[in-house]
């Protein structure tokens, strides 16, 4: 359900002129729906019902009022008369940031210590996801895991179809990946959405040839991507300050911040390893 | 049009209010996924709806307002990484204690969860 309402929503960002939000909507929604199937294979198989009808109805009476007040609110914001404050952005894009489409000269120039910020708190969650998942295998978690045994379980865990599948496409995934990254200053695309569409064919081939398979071929430690990736954002940053220039200022010729793809791909990964 | 995106909005909200105030970990998820939806698009239309003034520049004369957009970006992302994270706490929660409620234990355990042991 989440997913399609995700597919609407990026529908929607397309209608409206924001290619960008669509594609990195459309991307985070696939990650987001095989994660929550993962969490969906573990967790219990059935909701109890919530009784009691008087919390029901209250629940219910404020989330509609929430909701209502967050609908009127938009509306009223919608027909509003509109100023612009992005008159200098769109001016300078060119000139000053070296890219036409102006919301990732935005993300990466004008607003660089944002995006910073950004790659940062990914890279904690990616490390805390990491934590988490890394001992499961070990103590009353594992016994858990071991007590759920699925009835439906079908009898050929990995379709030969599937297996090849998914290989061939990785290659090809990972070449549509540079291609939306390097185009990403100028047209839509960017660091983020290649990062997520690595992420994506890695995880296929985890799901398709199982985790054991997948792992043993992996030959980069997620941790040190993870790592890697806040550093190379970092540096990239400090590099501007050699030439007197603010942190994070970036020129037409070094390649800057989009390398968010980086942390993108060791946060999904460990994430869906605990699913076989 | 403008109605139809605030109604979507407000639907969204509603039910994703309504799910987080649920006792269970897996609807608290997807209500958590829904608000954020609903709060992306509340932001995007901070930069009203256009209709094909993608903010590219070319030789078109109007743009829509790209501001807004990188907001929404940066927020769909945090967003992203914060699902993945509370996915991954509510999964690594249940099996070390077997128990999916929010609440904890002894605190303030409705009847039907301690029914349902």
């Amino acid at each position: 359900m989440t997913s399609g309402v995700g597919l609407i929503v990026s529908l929607m960002f397309v209608q409206f002129s924001a290619p960008d939000l669509a594609l990195t909507q459309i991307s985070v929604d696939v990650v987001t729906t095989i994660l929550l199937l993962l969490a969906l294979n573990l967790l219990p198989k059935t909701t109890p019902a919530e009784t009691d009808t008087a919390g029901r109805l209250g629940r219910g009476g404020l989330a509609a009022a929430v909701g209502l007040g967050v609908g009127a609110l938009t509306y009223a914001i919608l027909t509003r008369d509109f100023q612009t404050i992005s008159d200098y952005h769109l001016a300078e894009a060119k000139p000053g940031g070296g890219g036409t489409n102006v919301v990732n000269v935005i993300l990466v120039d004008f607003r660089g210590f944002d995006t910073f910020g950004e790659i940062i708190v990914l890279g904690i969650a990616a490390i805390t996801i990491f934590a988490l998942l890394d001992n499961a295998l070990r103590g009353a978690a594992a016994k858990t895991l071991a007590s759920i045994r699925h009835p439906l379980q079908s009898k050929d865990a990995h379709p030969l179809i599937l297996v090849v599948a998914t290989r061939i496409l990785l290659p090809l995934a990972l070449t549509v990946a540079v291609f939306i990254f390097l185009r990403g200053h100028n047209e839509p695309g960017g660091g983020f959405i290649a990062g997520l569409v690595v992420a994506i064919a890695l995880i296929m081939q985890y799901l398709a040839s199982g985790y054991a398979w997948a792992a043993q071929r992996a030959r980069i430690d997620s941790q040190a991507m993870i790592g890697a990736g806040v550093a190379i954002a970092g540096l990239a940053g400090l590099a501007s300050l050699f030439f007197d220039w603010p942190f994070l200022t970036s020129t037409y010729t070094h390649v800057d911040l989009p390398l968010i793809g980086e942390i993108e791909i060791a946060s999904a990964v460990p994430s869906i390893s605990a699913s076989s | 049009m403008e109605l139809l995106v605030a109604s979507a909005v407000g639907m969204m909200t509603t039910v994703g209010v309504y799910l987080i105030l649920q006792q269970r970990t897996f609807p608290i998820i997807v209500g958590l996924t829904l608000l954020s939806y609903a709060v992306n698009v509340f932001l995007f239309s901070a930069g009203r709806l256009v209709v094909d003034r993608p903010p590219i520049i070319s030789d078109a004369d109007a743009y829509t307002d790209p501001l807004p957009q990188a907001l929404v970006l940066t927020a769909i992302v945090i967003s992203f990484g914060m699902t993945a994270l509370i996915v991954v706490l509510a999964l690594r929660g249940f099996l070390e204690t077997e128990n999916d409620t929010a609440d904890l234990p002894g605190e303030d355990l409705a009847p039907e969860t301690e029914a349902d042991k």
